[in-house]
Order: C-alpha cells, then sequence, then structure tokens
C-alpha cells in the first residue's frame, strides 16, 4: 500500500490523544466533595468488569475513528487490497493516443474506422475522474490536455489526416506527458488500426504503461495511386506522365482499375491499368515492360509554365489514396545554333532533336535566347553548350573566351587513357542511362581536359571520369571536358548522346521557368504537414483554389491537403510543391495484436481487440486503487459506534454537579 | 402567607431564605394545615382542655357554636388526650448532612432542620410529646419529649445549637435511634431524619429493637438531587466529607452504574425498614416541605391509632 499524500500520516499521532485520555484519565486533579461516595465506590466495583470493558472499547474505537482519518487523509493506494476493497481508481495520468492517419479514414462495415476510434477513444476519457490529468495526442502530433470532458470532445473533433502523421514519434510524446504528471500509474492508451507500416519499428516508452487497442479484423482491400511523377519536370513541351497504382490482390488472381490523368483542369488520358500487389518493389520499367501496375503516357501539351496534373483511380474505400499529384514546367523547345566547331556529332544530334520537335534552330549571338553549341574558342555568349576545341593548340584562346564570357572553369592539361564516364544517366530524368545500367556498353572517355574551377563560383558537376569533372553546368554554360568525337569518347557512339544533349539543352540550358533550379528542377514532393526547407527565391505559395499565403523563415510546413501547391515569386510562379500521402500508408495489412505488443517497450504492455476491456484496462484492474473511502468509511462506523455506546451518557450530560465544601 | 398561599408547597431553598427557621417552621405548619381536609380519624381528645381561635382547615365539629353566637367569636374547643402520643425526632447532623448538588438549593441538613421544626410544631399543635436527638458519630444532643408549646422553642434552640457542624467521621443512627427508645421510656413514635449514609446492618437491628418494644419507626431518607443522578460531569475525583473515602472516577463511563447502585440502595433502605415494621420514606431536598410533612403526619396518624 502507497500513500500519495504521506505527510498526512502526521494526523495519526492524534490517535495518542484517546489513548492518553485513557491511560491517564484516573489521574485527574479535578476533586469534588461528594457525600454518596460510597455508592460510586460501590458502583465501580459491582460494574468494574463491564465498565473496563466499555472504557476500553470506547478507546479502541477512538483511536480507530483517529487512526482511519488520518489514514484517509494520506490517500492510501493499494494492488491486492484495493481490487478487495477499494473504489475507482487511483489519480492517474492518461495519454491517450488516437491514430487518425489517412489508413483510419478507410470505410470498414459502412463506416470509417476512425469513427469507431474515437467512439473507444471516449470511453477511455469519460472514465477519467477530476482527479486524473488527461491528453489527447494525435497521429500530427496535436496535443490537447485538460478535463476528461475538453479531451472527450476533442477526441470527438478528431479528423482523419491526409498524410499518415508520426504515430511512434505521437506515443513518446504521449509518454513524456504523462511521466511529467508525476502519479505512480502513468499509462499510454493507443487506440489504433493497427497498421503494420505505421508501427513497424520498435517504441520505447519507458517506465509507462502502454495498453493498445487495434481492431481483430483484417484490414479491408484497397488501390492507390502509389506514385505519379512528369519526367521530366520541364518539358519543352514533349513529356511523360508515369504512375504507379499497387492495390489487395488475391494470390495467384488479378486485379485492374480504370485510371484518368490530369492536366490542369483538363483531361490528358486514360485508361486502365493492371494492379500490382502492394509491395512490389519492381521499378516503373519493369512493369511497364511486365504490362501490369505501371502507366506512361507520353505527351506534348499545349499548357506553358508551372502546370500541375493527377493520377486518379476508380474510388474505393480508402478514398485519400485514389488520386497522386504531378507538377512540371511546360516550356517552347530551345532554340539551339550548333557552331561546325563543335563538330559533326554535335550537329547531327541537333539535327536529330530538330526533327523531334525538341529543339528548333536559332542565331546565337549578344541579345539571342538561342542556345549555342559551340567549341570553347569560338564562345562568344551564353547560353551555351561548351565543348575543347580540336586542337590543342587553341586551348589557350578557349580559356581566353570562357574568361570573357564569365564562365568561371578554365581547361587545363590534356588526360589521355580510356576512363569510364559516371553520370551521364543522371542527367537524363527520363532512366534511360538507368534501363541501360549494367547492360549496355559504359561511356568512356580517352581523351579528356581537366577542368579548373575558377574561384567559388556555384556548379553542378553533371559526369565525372576518372573522379574528375567531365562535364560541368552553371548559370547558362554546360562545359564537357572531351570533345565530342569517337577518338575522345565513346559517347556519341553511343543511344544515350542524343536524348542527353536534349536533357542538357532543355533542363540545363533554357532560361525561361527554371526559376528556382536545384535537384528537383523547381518541383518540391511533401507528405502532408511535413516540414521542408524553404527553397531560395521562394516568396509565396498558392494553393489550388488560388489562395496565396507568403512564406517566411526558413522553413515550410506543407499543406494538410494533397494537391499541386505553386511557390511564387514577383508574382509569378517559379515552382511547386506536390503534396501527396505517404505510398506505404496505402498498405492497410495490419498486424495482430499480440505482434503490435512487441512492437513496445513500456512498464508493461497490453494489446487487445476489445474496446470495453481495452477501457478497463486503461484504469488497471491490476493497479492500486485508492482506499480513502474505505477508511473514511470505517472512521464513520467507528465514530457511529462510539457514539452510540455513549449516547446515553452524553445526553444525561447536560446538568452540572456543583461541590460545596460545607454548607455554612 | 397564611390564608392566600400555602407555604408547605413552596420551594423549601426560595422559603428558607425568607425567615428564620421558626418562621418558617410556623408557616409550613399553617400551610399544612389549612391544606388538610377532613380527617377521616377524630385527631383530637375527648377530654376538654381549652379554646383557641379557628384557623381554616379546623374541623368544624370543634367550633364551639355557642361561643360564636353569643360572642361572635369563632373558637375551636381542644381536648386533653389521656394518652398523649410521644415522639422522638431523630435527627443526622453529621458531615455528609452539610452538603448540596446546586448552589440553589438547601443543605441536606438545612432542609432537615426546617423539616424537624415544622414537624416539631404539627405534633406540639396536636397536643403530642415531642422530643429531639440529635447525632453523628454519636449523640449529640437530647431533648426530652414534651407536649407544652415552650417546648418547640427549645427544639428550634436545640437545632440551632447543631448548626455549627461537627467533624465526626461517621454517622451512627443505629446507636441514635436506641437512645431515642430510651429517650421516650413508653411506646411511642420515633422518627428518624438523615440521608442513612451509613451501614444498613446496625440500622436494622435498632429499627428491630425499637419495633420490637412497641415503638413506631419512620424514617425520612433525605436525599439531594445530585445523590440521586450523579449530575456532574467530566473525570474527577469524589471525596466522602464525612468518611474521606475518594473514588476516581469518569461520570459519563459510570453514570449509569452509579445510578442502578443508589436505586439498589434505596430500595435496600426501604426494605430493612419495612421489613422490621417501620415506615420509609425519600425526601428530595428540592420538594416542598408539604410532601414529606404530610408522610410524617400519615405516620403519626397511624401510630396513635
Amino acid at each position: 500500500m502507497g500513500f500519495l499524500a504521506p505527510l498526512f500520516l502526521a494526523l495519526g499521532l492524534g490517535a495518542a490523544v484517546p489513548l492518553l485520555i485513557h491511560l491517564l484519565r484516573r489521574r485527574t486533579g479535578v476533586r469534588i466533595e461528594f457525600p454518596a461516595a460510597r455508592y460510586l465506590a460501590r458502583a465501580e466495583q459491582e460494574h468494574s468488569r463491564r465498565l473496563k470493558l466499555r472504557n476500553l472499547l470506547l478507546m479502541m474505537l477512538r483511536v480507530l475513528a483517529v487512526t482511519c482519518i488520518a489514514l484517509a487523509a494520506a490517500q492510501p493506494v493499494s494492488g491486492t487490497l484495493g481490487r478487495l476493497v477499494g473504489a475507482g481508481h487511483a489519480p492517474a495520468a492518461i495519454g491517450i493516443v488516437l491514430d487518425n492517419s489517412l489508413s483510419t479514414s478507410v470505410i470498414a462495415n459502412g463506416r470509417p474506422v476512425l469513427d469507431r476510434l474515437k467512439a473507444i477513444a471516449v470511453r477511455a476519457a469519460r472514465g477519467a475522474t477530476v482527479g486524473d490529468r488527461v491528453w489527447l495526442v494525435t497521429a500530427d502530433g496535436r496535443t490537447q490536455g485538460g478535463t476528461a470532458a475538453a479531451v472527450a470532445s476533442a477526441i470527438v473533433r478528431t479528423e482523419p489526416l491526409s498524410g499518415a502523421g508520426d504515430l511512434p514519434r505521437a506515443a513518446a510524446a504521449a509518454a513524456g506527458l504523462v511521466r511529467s504528471a508525476g502519479v505512480a500509474d502513468p499509462v499510454v492508451a493507443i487506440v489504433t488500426d493497427g497498421q503494420a507500416t505505421a508501427w513497424s519499428g520498435m517504441t520505447d516508452l519507458g517506465g509507462v504503461r502502454v495498453v493498445i487497442y487495434a481492431p481483430a479484423e483484417p484490414g479491408p482491400a484497397n488501390r492507390a495511386v502509389v506514385a505519379a511523377a512528369a519526367r521530366p519536370a520541364r518539358w519543352t513541351p514533349r513529356g511523360e506522365v508515369t504512375a504507379t497504382v499497387q492495390g489487395t490482390v488475391p494470390p495467384g488472381g488479378s486485379d485492374s482499375t480504370t485510371y484518368r490523368i490530369g492536366l490542369g483542369v483538363r483531361t490528358l488520358a486514360r485508361g486502365t491499368v493492371a494492379v500490382t500487389p502492394i509491395g512490389d518493389e519492381r521499378t516503373a520499367r519493369d512493369r511497364l515492360a511486365a504490362g501490369v501496375g505501371a502507366i506512361s503516357v507520353h505527351a506534348a501539351p499545349p499548357e506553358r509554365g508551372w502546370v500541375g496534373g493527377s493520377v486518379e483511380i476508380e474510388a474505393d474505400e480508402l478514398r485519400g489514396d485514389d488520386t497522386r499529384y504531378f507538377a512540371m514546367w511546360i516550356g517552347e523547345p530551345p532554340a539551339v545554333a550548333s557552331d561546325s566547331s563543335a563538330g559533326p556529332f554535335i550537329r547531327s544530334a541537333v539535327d536529330a532533336l530538330v526533327a523531334n520537335d525538341r529543339a528548333t534552330t536559332g542565331a546565337a549571338g549578344q541579345g539571342s535566347r538561342a542556345i549555342a553549341i559551340v567549341a570553347a574558342d569560338h564562345l562568344t555568349s551564353l547560353p551555351a553548350l561548351i565543348v575543347p576545341p580540336s586542337d590543342p593548340v587553341r586551348m589557350g584562346a578557349a580559356n581566353r573566351a570562357l574568361e570573357r564570357s564569365g564562365v568561371p572553369w578554365r581547361f587545363g592539361g590534356v588526360q589521355r587513357g580510356e576512363a569510364t564516364i559516371d553520370g551521364i544517366e543522371s542527367a537524363s530524368p527520363i532512366g534511360a542511362a538507368a534501363d541501360t545500367g549494367g547492360r549496355a556498353a559504359p561511356v568512356t572517355a580517352s581523351l579528356a581536359y581537366a577542368m579548373v574551377a575558377q574561384g567559388s563560383a556555384p556548379a553542378d558537376t553533371l559526369a565525372r571520369s576518372a573522379n574528375k569533372p567531365w562535364a560541368v553546368a552553371g548559370p547558362g554554360y554546360v562545359l564537357i571536358a572531351s570533345p565530342i568525337d569517337p577518338v575522345s569518347t565513346s559517347l556519341p557512339l553511343r543511344a544515350v548522346f542524343v536524348p542527353w544533349i536534349g536533357d542538357l539543352l532543355a533542363q540545363r540550358l533554357v532560361g525561361a521557368g527554371g526559376g528556382l533550379g536545384g535537384a528537383g528542377n523547381g518541383v518540391l514532393e511533401s507528405e502532408p504537414g511535413e516540414t521542408l526547407r524553404r527553397p531560395a527565391g521562394a516568396e509565396e505559395l498558392e494553393a489550388p483554389d488560388g489562395a496565396v499565403r507568403v512564406l517566411s523563415g526558413a522553413t515550410i510546413d506543407a499543406p494538410a491537403r494533397p494537391g499541386v501547391y505553386f511557390l511564387r515569386r514577383a508574382g509569378g510562379r517559379v515552382g511547386a510543391l506536390v503534396v501527396n500521402p505517404p505510398p506505404r500508408e496505402s498498405d492497410l495489412t495490419r498486424l495482430a495484436t499480440q505482434t503490435l505488443a512487441t512492437r513496445f517497450r513500456g512498464r508493461s504492455v497490453l494489446a487487445g481487440t476489445d474496446g470495453e476491456e481495452w477501457a478497463r484496462a486503461v484504469f488497471d484492474a491490476h493497479a492500486a486503487r485508492p482506499l480513502a473511502r474505505i477508511f473514511l468509511v470505517a472512521a464513520l462506523v467507528a465514530l457511529l459506534a462510539e457514539s452510540l455506546l455513549t449516547r446515553r451518557a452524553v445526553m444525561r450530560s447536560s446538568g452540572g454537579m456543583t461541590a460545596t465544601r460545607r454548607a455554612a | 402567607m397564611e390564608g392566600t398561599t400555602r407555604a408547605d408547597l413552596f420551594d423549601p431553598a426560595s422559603l428558607a431564605s425568607m425567615g428564620r427557621i421558626e418562621i418558617v417552621a410556623r408557616w409550613v405548619v399553617d400551610g399544612f394545615l389549612t391544606g388538610l381536609h377532613r380527617s377521616p380519624r377524630k385527631g383530637f381528645s375527648v377530654e376538654f382542655a381549652e379554646h383557641r381561635p379557628y384557623q381554616p382547615g379546623d374541623d368544624l365539629r370543634y367550633l364551639d357554636w355557642k361561643i360564636a353566637a353569643r360572642a361572635d367569636r369563632w373558637v375551636v374547643k381542644q381536648f386533653e388526650e389521656e394518652t398523649n402520643l410521644r415522639a422522638v425526632l431523630v435527627l443526622d447532623v453529621s458531615p455528609s448532612m452539610a452538603w448540596r448538588g446546586a448552589p440553589a438549593r438547601l443543605t441536606k441538613l438545612a432542609y432537615a432542620e426546617r423539616l424537624t421544626a415544622a414537624l416539631a410544631l404539627l405534633l406540639l399543635r396536636q397536643r403530642d410529646a415531642v422530643g429531639l436527638v440529635c447525632f453523628d458519630e454519636r449523640v449529640r444532643s437530647v431533648l426530652p419529649p414534651r407536649a407544652r408549646m415552650t417546648q418547640w422553642r427549645r427544639l428550634v434552640g436545640a437545632l440551632d445549637r447543631m448548626r455549627e457542624g461537627t467533624d465526626a467521621r461517621r454517622s451512627d443512627a443505629g446507636d441514635a435511634l436506641l437512645q431515642a427508645a430510651r429517650v421516650v421510656r413508653r411506646p411511642g413514635l420515633i422518627v428518624l431524619i438523615s440521608d442513612l449514609l451509613t451501614d444498613v446492618a446496625p440500622v436494622d437491628r435498632a429499627v428491630r429493637a425499637l419495633r420490637a418494644a412497641g415503638h413506631d419507626v419512620a424514617a425520612l431518607h433525605i436525599v439531594d438531587p445530585a445523590e440521586r443522578e450523579l449530575t456532574a460531569s467530566g473525570d474527577a475525583l469524589f471525596v466522602d466529607p464525612e468518611s474521606g473515602l475518594a473514588v476516581p472516577a469518569a461520570v459519563a463511563e459510570v453514570r449509569d452504574a452509579y445510578r442502578a447502585t443508589v436505586a439498589a440502595a434505596l430500595d435496600e433502605w426501604r426494605a430493612t425498614f419495612v421489613r422490621g415494621g417501620g415506615r420509609y420514606e425519600t425526601v428530595m431536598t428540592d420538594a416542598p416541605f408539604g410532601a414529606p410533612l404530610r408522610r410524617a403526619f400519615a405516620a403519626r396518624q397511624d401510630s396513635g391509632r
């Protein structure tokens, strides 16, 4: 048995009062003349046994009453004794973790799973008493504390998230809260759908008791668009939309669904796609090759600028993952002015790009937006794709031209010997190089000039050879270390050559619409509510409904609603923030309760599928219960018995007797 | 007070505050006689002795109508009884009698003195011879019975002298009763007025002896209400001023047992006197004098029968 207010045990010293009175009552100093003392002596003599017994009983009742009151004031709690005679529960600190992640919005048995979870959580909140401290922590980390009624109300008002949230983090936060309450038995009460992906790791909640509710039935079937993207991120104006659809496919069976790809406010494409099982780790190309689970739509839409799109499939029980968003920049094909100094292979590549509407021809020079493709010694203006001069004698003139044009790189000494060029595939967002990686012959360089950076000018290294930069890009230029001919490099002989040149032109050298640049080419991917680093230059955020929010600070909190949000600067769109639920949230596979219990570490962990039992377990049938009421009742009974025993005497004690020494 | 109010029904303490003992006794007796209705017995002797003025309550049979017709005076005839009752009042003056349970009450001795004086006057008015024996652990004074009205003065004087108090350590009622029997000489009425805080056995023996000698014995047991109910409160050391007996007690705890013991003691005293052929009455010191006087007068009537 423990005490919540042990200082009040000092009141127990009061029990000594009736004891002392009992022991000292015969030593009283009051002296009364009383001629009939002989009768008094005879009465005590004749009734001594009964009187002693009554006095002893009175003394014991009084000591018992005082002791019980002192014990009650000290607020005793006990486990074993409490279960026998205790009532209610000891003051508790309860952190209710309510799983309101996207997966709980799935419709099961005609209503959202979250409604069921909320109803169960409310039981725990309403079971709390005035002495309890209760908090609600939802999957997104939001915390609501206060009275049981306030928490119950907050539970009822809880809406499902559009994302996964972070349930382990929410549970840890709840554990911290209940530990801070300083009660003997802090408890974290988790109400979850038991989604396996949400509780994939071990969650250590320290010394708190953990009580978990999860539905017994397995998760419902689900289909979801788990990936959607525009490739490349900048279309000039051609590009490809790819998407992946996964779902619950019975073993040996198959499933398919219709899809719609929207671009802006119009439909770009419709079709039917086979659904791949959730967890299929095959690449998009492999899935495309197999003809299941992947969508690939090539298009050259008329829209220009930053555009958002979506891939939608048929609605099912979980609506939140039936649509996935993407964004891209669509611009005109780049104008290219190819100079003969760049060599015949470059010229051929440009001709091929022009023939496929991926580029147009233009005139290079000051004031022109056309991209010059030249040898460095012929460089006069930017933007330009620059290659080394074929004659080493012209290298000095080439470096001077670079200096004049403001390119912060210089050509150094020549390096001979064949070396693999790494990174060419990375310059191709479509992944053509990746598709050939490991199967086709590598791109090599036999002759390359060292590229020496001047100062600390920013630049991206697009490819490396022998661990040295082979292709670098900066504002308005791409510089290549080898002349584009078969003697210097195998690149012009490879299939990746023309696409790579096309990508360089479209992604690196097109001036308009670039804006933010960076690894995503101005497209940021995010989960709902996720905190991101604010891109430099992004001043505002434009919502799908057109509302504009000013951005400040170093970070951005991604909106809670999925969709395409545009980053703006000076009133124009300079990038996009694409908010989609995490694909793992579409996997509704649930953990068995016993397995779920093993994912937690606490003072004790109990997982169950019965809401009633869960609510009772929150207040723990095995935990200590308060005994104060019992002791108060015992004190009352003792005082009542004492009162009955002395009632007649007390009633007749209203009179008094005055001693007179002797009448005059 | 005569005629309009009856002193025998007054609160004894209030009445005592109005005058000396003989005055109070007269008021009491006058009041008592006023309220006395016609006796079923002839209380007066048959041989004429003298006239006296008529007083309310006198039996009209003894009114001298001739004098009333001739002189327009209302007088009653009094007769000399040849067999006058000889009564001795035996009064306990031990220290235990000098106690009262509340300031508003008389001490037992003060009450008993007034009762004794009134009773003596009543008997003397009946032409009975009245004597007085005062005692504590021994007989303190003896006044042989006389039937003259001057006897009452002597008796009141003796009571006054006894008021000085004694320092006796006990009271011996048995011996006092036997001494009183010697004073009476021939069978008469012996009235013991005491708080009877003494042993029963000597008194029992004395009562039996007196009855054997042909005496009528009556006991007026003077009890203060506080002695009967134990109205004190709290814990205290109760000390008997007479014997020095000290008894520590918690009143609330012992009260019930005490009451039972006192009730048993009173019953024992009553049984002792009744068994011995005497009369016994408990007299509370907060009761008007009329009540005990009536009982004593009834004893006298029985004795004279």
